[in-house]
């Protein structure tokens, strides 16, 4: 008899079906729930777990998580349904906080160094030492009177952490820098300057019908992914209507991936398209606001026809992007990533933001809605970074001498400059480097002194995001499980930051004018302020109701308290033309954040192992290539490639060829070419951000991280690309099954 | 209130974006090996859930196009009758489960698989000793030569279902505590879950509304006759393949 695969796997079935079936009448119903062995009777494991509320802010972007805890061990993160910003949703970035938690190359106790510098030869020391040897240090330069040589560096640091943090350098008189690797910095001088106030607004994604993006890969990595993921889960399929997302980028990223409409512009032109769009809609409607907006007439001569070759985009596609603009109800522009980090990047997002001017959407739903003050005084979202350029000027300060003590707390700035070489000649001309590094990094592993912090799960703290849901808000931060180090004695282990710092203060005698002789303490009793105010989501008969309901939300917030008043429309200025680095290289840099954040998160191997949504590449540093300008010039994936600027400096990478890249660009992803940081990232991949050409933004003095260009040259090695894709066999193909149905058209 | 439970799942891939949180969920909430370069480089990474990325069309038109896969609980599964010894079996509560300590590992499962969602432990999966102290106890660390996949987190089913019957309460469609890792992490809302025997619940609905004519539901590779129980609604849009446009 002859037997076709169907009739097999039918008589196969059916056998099987009636073995589990006559299984299923001899045993209890039960039974079958027996599914894995925990879940067997003879060792059933049911432990109590229980569900702390807490906020993550690391890496900038606030998300509210509840922290499973099962027997003092951190289990499992999840977002906090009552967050204003993630409503429940979280991001891999807060999952892997458990891993930082429990990573085991966690620094246990405060450590002096030993070796020679970058040997990572350590003596472990007490805490009641290390904060002596700190504090005696600074009490030095106190009574010589040369408190400027005195210098903090620290990621922006909002919340109550960040006001201990400048009651400490003020007291000290020293100063304090804000570093990140790719600023917001930019973004924040642009917002400024279009809506009147340096916090980012929120973006009302969720009511919008058509978003307008420029450059910034929204739904991956800027800002605030999982907020804005969620809207764009309600701006799809939310509403009777679908919202439009066109994207405009140099990169195909997620973002463009998801988009309707990708349009590929030149590197560093994203403004003069958003100028273009804005002259458009200023000849064909009549519109008040380019009174105001264009007084001087600027917008002449962004005419589509003058821009449409510098900016690679036809006379058409402008005309019909603002024809989608002015027909939409609900519009909005955002912009920043790679179109703020060119030498015209503020320009950029100014003209683009001002397209919400004319859009008339600020305050709306579906649109712009500014984020009011902190509701505490003194205690608000981080301050911007400092810009590159100061960090240049703080290198030169370092080699001449003038910084004798240098602070660090998670600004991995050894890493993140663009010449390391230069960054390891100033660190070397500082007499003590202190760290409040918790793990190594690159900058920790050149410090003198290493004061660990606890983990963000182990510490208290606040946080007003920097990016706020349009209404007041402050998010807490609780211990969620005791410190991991706890059992190594008061006198080593971690402790946590602010209370580093107001320890040291003591010692040194100084007072930092804070309500509290504990961080905790500081923080409860600015709680009390907040009871006081008698508003708000949480309502309590006493205090410590109150107190207990915040930490148990994971925050307050006031959805009643919002900005009412729309802000003035500023005139536009003109937009220059993009410069870059070396015209002669063929082909534009696009770094670009891939999963490891700004390389801040490379310690964790979740994310190490998490695949690149574009290329699915993972655990290494990989170069996106057009697939036919490879084909061209001999090169298949996992050739090893030679990056080099006309800088000199160089990296090698694996070729990643894929059909979207534009034929004049290189994408590399950022975060990788850790010296230290781990067992995870040190040595691994390469470092994209030591290359770059120091090219700043023109108005602020910000690094222009895509306005290098490069040659690529091929080593004649070969390395096999760590990636997810073929993992599985691919699926077979069948004209009438596509994995991924598409359907066209607004139904549901 | 339903005297039996068919949990599925609905996954809607106009929502999804690609941002693969659901992955890292995943393996966080079932004790997933870590995934060292390695593994990555044999070819033997393990993703209950993974996010396949889909390329359409070349420079300058061009599209890449993303949807989460994990196992769809077939209700005629091709990997159940061909275990030698029951190790997978189908559940009263339509679940397509995985008795580790019964697996011997023949693979034959995998190799029935029509969607690659089994993955087989090729090494003892290892964890430096501290990053041990983040496993999820109610979860069983499977040995080398063990088959894996996703179980619709049925840890989180048995033990919200357990409390609910301990409580005296009824479990809502929804809840948290019952929902796989994978749901409550999504953050554009593209995966449900819930019971497709209670007419009310949400995936009921939706199921019920796609999959009528010219609603968006479909199976994946439903020619085969799975008869699966993970909906997918389609992605909008144009195809920049059948329809080239510029």
């Amino acid at each position: 008899m002859a037997l076709s695969r169907r009739q097999f796997l039918t008589l196969m079935g059916g056998s099987a079906g009636a073995a589990v079936l006559f299984q299923a009448c001899g045993l209890p119903e039960k039974e079958l729930l027996i599914d894995s062995p925990p879940a067997m009777p003879e060792d059933l494991v049911s432990g109590i777990d229980n569900w702390y509320a807490t906020t993550n802010n690391q890496g900038g972007s606030s998300e509210g998580i509840v922290v499973r805890v099962m027997e003092g061990r951190a289990k499992k993160v999840e977002g906090n349904t009552n967050h204003p910003l993630n409503l429940g949703g979280h991001s891999a970035l807060s999952e892997a906080a458990l891993q930082g938690l429990y990573h085991p190359d966690r620094i246990t106790a405060p450590q002096v160094r030993t070796g020679p510098r970058g040997s990572g030869e350590y003596r472990e020391i007490s805490w009641e030492d290390a904060i002596a040897r700190l504090s005696s240090r600074l009490g030095e330069l106190d009574s010589s009177n040369e408190n400027n040589k005195a210098v903090f560096v620290s990621n922006p640091t909002g919340g109550h952490s960040g006001l201990v943090l400048e009651k400490f350098t003020d007291s000290l008189g020293s100063r304090h820098l804000s570093y990140e690797a790719l600023e917001t910095n930019v973004l924040r001088t642009a917002l400024k300057a279009v809506f009147g106030t340096d916090s980012i607004p929120e973006f009302d994604i969720d009511n919008a019908d058509l978003v307008l993006s420029f450059g910034a890969d929204f739904l991956s990595s800027w800002v605030s992914p999982t907020r804005y993921a969620r809207g764009y889960g309600e701006f799809r399929q939310g509403h009777e209507h679908r919202g439009r997302l066109i994207h405009v980028d140099s990169r195909f990223s997620m973002t463009a991936a998801n988009a309707d409409q990708w349009v590929h512009v030149n590197p560093g032109t994203e403004g003069l398209l958003a100028m273009s769009i804005m002259q458009v809609l200023s000849s064909s409607h009549s519109n008040a606001v380019f009174g105001d907006l264009d007084a001087d007439g600027v917008l002449d001569s962004y005419s589509p026809v003058n821009v449409a070759n510098e900016v690679g985009v036809s006379v058409d596609i402008i005309n019909q992007i603002a024809d989608d603009f002015s027909h939409s109800e609900h519009p909005i522009a955002l912009g920043g990533g790679s179109a703020g980090a060119h030498t015209n990047g503020t320009q950029n997002l100014k003209a683009i933001y001002s397209l919400n001017h004319v859009a008339s959407n600020l305050g709306k739903k579906g649109g712009v809605l500014l984020n009011p003050r902190s509701p505490i005084d003194g205690v608000g979202a981080a301050p911007p970074s400092n810009s590159f350029s100061e960090f240049y000027r703080l290198a030169e300060e370092m080699k001449a001498g003038n910084v004798s003590v240098l602070m660090v707390k998670d600004a991995d700035f050894y890493y993140g400059m663009t010449d390391t070489a230069d960054m390891k000649v100033a660190l070397d001309s500082v007499p003590l480097i202190v760290s409040f590094g918790g793990m190594m990094d690159d900058t920790t592993s050149v410090a003198d002194l290493i004061l660990p912090q606890h983990h963000f799960l182990e510490d208290w703290g606040t946080d007003v995001p920097l990016a706020g849901p349009g209404y007041q808000m402050i998010g807490f931060q609780q211990p969620v499980v005791r410190p991991f180090f706890e059992h190594r004695g008061s006198n080593l282990g971690t402790k946590g930051f602010a209370d580093i710092l107001m320890a040291t203060a003591q010692v040194m005698g100084k007072d930092l004018g804070l309500d509290g002789e504990t961080f905790k303490e500081v923080i409860k009793n600015d709680a009390e302020r907040l009871y006081e105010l008698d508003r708000g989501g949480i309502v309590a008969n006493s205090f410590e109701g109150f107190w207990n309901g915040v930490l148990q939300r994971g925050g307050w917030w006031d959805t009643s308290y919002k900005i009412d008043n729309v802000p003035e429309v500023n005139r536009l200025d003109g937009v220059a033309s993009p410069e870059f680095g070396g015209l002669e290289q063929e082909f534009y840099i696009q770094p670009f954040i891939s999963t490891l954040g700004d390389g801040s998160a490379a310690s964790l191997p979740w994310l190490q192992a998490m695949p690149d949504a574009i290329s699915t590449a993972t655990w290494q540093t990989w170069v996106e290539i057009n697939d036919k300008v490879a084909g061209k010039k001999g090169i298949s994936e996992g050739d090893v490639l030679e990056i080099r600027p006309a800088n000199g400096r160089t990296i090698k990478a694996l070729a990643m060829p894929n059909p979207a890249v534009p034929p004049d660009t290189i994408g590399i992803p950022i975060g990788q070419g850790h010296r230290d940081g781990g067992r995870y990232s040190a040595g691994r991949g390469a470092n994209i951000l030591s290359v770059l050409d120091s090219k700043l933004d023109s108005e602020n003095g910000s690094l222009a991280w895509a306005a290098t260009r490069a040659n690529v040259t091929t080593t004649g090695e070969w390395i096999r690309v760590p990636k997810f894709e073929n993992t599985v066999p691919e699926f077979p193909r069948d004209e009438h099954q596509d994995i991924i149905q598409i359907t066209s058209g607004d139904n549901h | 209130m339903v005297d039996s439970n068919k949990w599925g799942m609905v996954v809607d891939i106009d929502r999804c974006t690609g941002c693969q949180g659901c992955v890292v969920a995943c393996q966080s909430e079932n004790n997933i090996p870590i995934n060292l370069e390695e593994h990555f480089n044999q070819r033997r990474a393990i993703q209950w859930i993974r996010i396949e990325r889909y390329w359409e069309g070349e420079y300058p038109d061009v599209k890449a196009r993303f949807i989460p896969i994990m196992c769809q609980h077939c209700g005629s599964a091709p990997c159940e009758p061909v275990c030698p010894v029951y190790a997978t079996y189908h559940n009263n509560e339509g679940l397509n489960v995985q008795v580790y300590n019964r697996c011997i590992g023949t693979r034959f499962c995998a190799n029935g698989c029509p969607y690659h969602v089994r993955f087989f432990n090729f090494w003892e999966p290892e964890w430096p000793e501290s990053l041990k102290n983040q496993l999820n106890p109610d979860v069983t660390v499977r040995s080398r030569g063990i088959m894996e996949k996703c179980s619709f987190c049925v840890q989180r089913i048995q033990r919200s279902t357990r409390e609910s019957e301990r409580d005296n309460e009824i479990l809502e469609d929804g809840d948290r505590g019952l929902n796989p890792a994978c749901v409550n992490a999504c953050a554009s809302n593209s995966l449900i879950f819930g019971n497709f025997n209670d007419p009310d619940s949400t995936v009921s609905k939706m199921k019920e509304d796609a999959m009528q004519e010219g609603g968006r539901g479909y199976r994946l590779m439903e020619n085969l006759g799975t008869d699966t129980n993970v909906i997918y609604l389609r992605k909008v849009g144009e195809s920049v393949v059948e329809a080239p446009h510029g």
